[in-house]
């Protein structure tokens, strides 16, 4: 864990509440895609090589640990394979049942929902725990490892990108595509399953220059349905405590406007005594390595 | 929104915010009702204090004299960042600028803190002083106002203690210390009462802009 230097704050005007107003908008640093980091759950991976911590050496373009295997492969078609048979089996049930606007609803809820979801999860994630935590200490540290080296995620392979979150979306969901024909629950399970699995690509294209994406999904991105490559720049930058949404982002600006995960972070500090790690001042096993970040896109 | 109160010229007898994590759901209700968001943003007490009328229950939780406009606080002795004792009594005279934060070292009383220390001048000029009150222990304080050059005293309300006799309401269903800052004058009246948990440079904006008018 970090040593707890408090860092220096900024004075800052929140907004007022019911006034929804972003946080000024600092122009991106120039992120140059390249390089890598270790994948999350590389260390349980048999068929990666073992890589020393993920904050513990530069990362290399054309890192193996980039490459997507055959188990990625494998865990990915079973994510997608439960999400489709979920939007199948909802867009049949509504046929049959002649009802359209409530699974409609329901999936679009459950779009949102993702990226709440998502928002929550991350927010977790970068701030409590560490790599010796049990069951998600190879993701947390991952995650620490994304933030030294955030360029990287561009770098992987789909399915060695989607593979840990195609896992869970697996176990998930194939359970209720198994007991339930309900068009309205596939509908939202379907969305918000889908959203979640694909999130860590959205998240990878938050990382890409405009350039290097195609035009569909700038226009995604500039349209809001998926989160924009400025927005998840902010929360690239000290102290580390916001837009932490990566789905479509629609929930950034709602949460940090009203202190939600501020006010998290205080009630968990009061009731357990758990400061998260956007308290401290960052050190440099978080904050983005510089002379990594300039190499060739 | 921020909302801040005023002194009247009557007193009115109000009720206690339960200020213990066991606060009744009926008063709570009626906070939320009538200000649900402006609770992290900014609390009218004046107008929460007329409505909200506890239930039966929770009556027996206390019917004390919470500090309100136009009332003399409760004293207190209590001991700085350098462990010396200050007694409430001591300011008398002038105008004081009391601030109620729930811990050192958490991000939106650091912003606090450092807000206040920046205008600090400015409040000098008012004539006022500056006051910080949380249940951190003398030693937390010292820690925290030399990390960041605070000019102004900081209380240990060790056990909450004032926090509880002055009425400083929780947020989040008493899991959070409320943020609550009184302006006294200088004959220990209160004046201002403003609360706001989650914009705390506001206080800074709300106290000094009272000052002025004065």
């Amino acid at each position: 864990m970090a040593v707890l230097n408090q860092r220096t704050p900024t004075p800052k005007l929140l907004p007022h509440h019911g006034r929804i107003s972003h946080k000024p908008l600092l122009p991106p640093r120039l992120i140059h895609c390249s390089a890598t980091a270790p994948p999350k759950n590389h260390r349980l991976n048999s068929e990666t090589p073992i890589l020393n911590p993920a904050t513990s050496r530069p990362p290399v373009i054309n890192d193996p640990s980039l490459k997507s295997t055959w188990t990625h492969r494998a865990w990915v078609a079973g994510g997608c394979s439960t999400v489709l048979i979920s939007l199948a089996k909802s867009i049949s049930a509504s046929a049959d049942s002649h009802i359209w606007v409530e699974p409609i609803l329901a999936g679009l809820f459950g779009y949102v929902m993702a990226d709440l979801g998502s928002g929550i999860y991350h927010w977790g994630i970068d701030n409590y725990g560490g790599a010796e935590t049990p069951v998600f200490g190879a993701q947390i540290d991952a995650f620490q490892g994304h933030h030294k080296w955030p360029w990287t995620i561009t770098r992987r392979q789909f399915a060695n990108n989607l593979h840990a979150l195609a896992k869970v979306v697996t176990f998930i969901v194939l359970p209720i595509n198994l007991v339930t024909d309900d068009p309205v629950l596939l509908g939202f399970v379907g969305m918000c399953s889908g959203c979640i699995m694909f999130s860590q690509q959205f998240h990878a294209w938050a990382h890409m220059t405009k350039s290097r994406l195609p035009p569909m999904v700038v226009k995604l991105q500039d349209g809001g349905v998926l989160v924009s490559r400025l927005q998840h720049a902010e929360h690239h930058r000290a102290p580390y405590n916001n837009n932490y949404c990566i789905v479509s982002g629609v929930w950034n600006e709602v949460l940090d406007g009203l202190s939600f995960f501020e006010a998290l972070e205080m009630v968990i500090y009061f009731k357990f005594g758990v400061r998260p790690r956007s308290w401290t001042e960052p050190n440099s096993d978080w904050t983005e390595d510089p002379e990594t970040t300039t190499l060739v896109s | 929104m921020a909302s801040i109160s005023l002194h009247t010229n009557h007193i009115l007898p109000s009720l206690l915010h339960s200020q213990t994590p066991k606060a009744t759901f009926s008063q709570n209700l009626s906070l939320l009702s009538r200000s649900s968001q402006s609770q992290f943003h900014g609390l009218k007490l004046s107008n929460s204090n007329l409505l909200s009328i506890p239930s039966s229950s929770s009556v027996k939780s206390s019917i004390l004299a919470k500090v309100t406009e136009g009332v003399i606080p409760p004293a207190f002795t209590l001991r700085d960042q350098d462990g010396k004792t200050v007694s409430l009594s001591k300011f008398k005279g002038k105008p004081v600028v009391l601030y109620f934060y729930p811990a050192d070292e958490t991000p939106g009383c650091t912003k606090q803190a450092c807000a206040f220390r920046d205008s600090y001048e400015k409040f000098k000029k008012a004539g006022a002083e500056v006051v910080g009150i949380s249940g951190d222990n003398s030693a937390s304080h010292k820690a925290f106002a030399q990390k960041y050059k605070l000019p102004y005293t900081l209380l240990s309300d060790e056990g909450n203690k004032v926090r509880k006799e002055w009425g400083v309401p929780s947020d989040l269903f008493g899991a959070l210390p409320g943020r609550q800052t009184y302006v006294l004058d200088k004959n220990g009246v209160c004046r201002l009462i403003y609360n706001n948990q989650f914009q705390p440079e506001k206080h800074i904006d709300e106290t000094l802009k009272f000052l002025k008018s004065v």
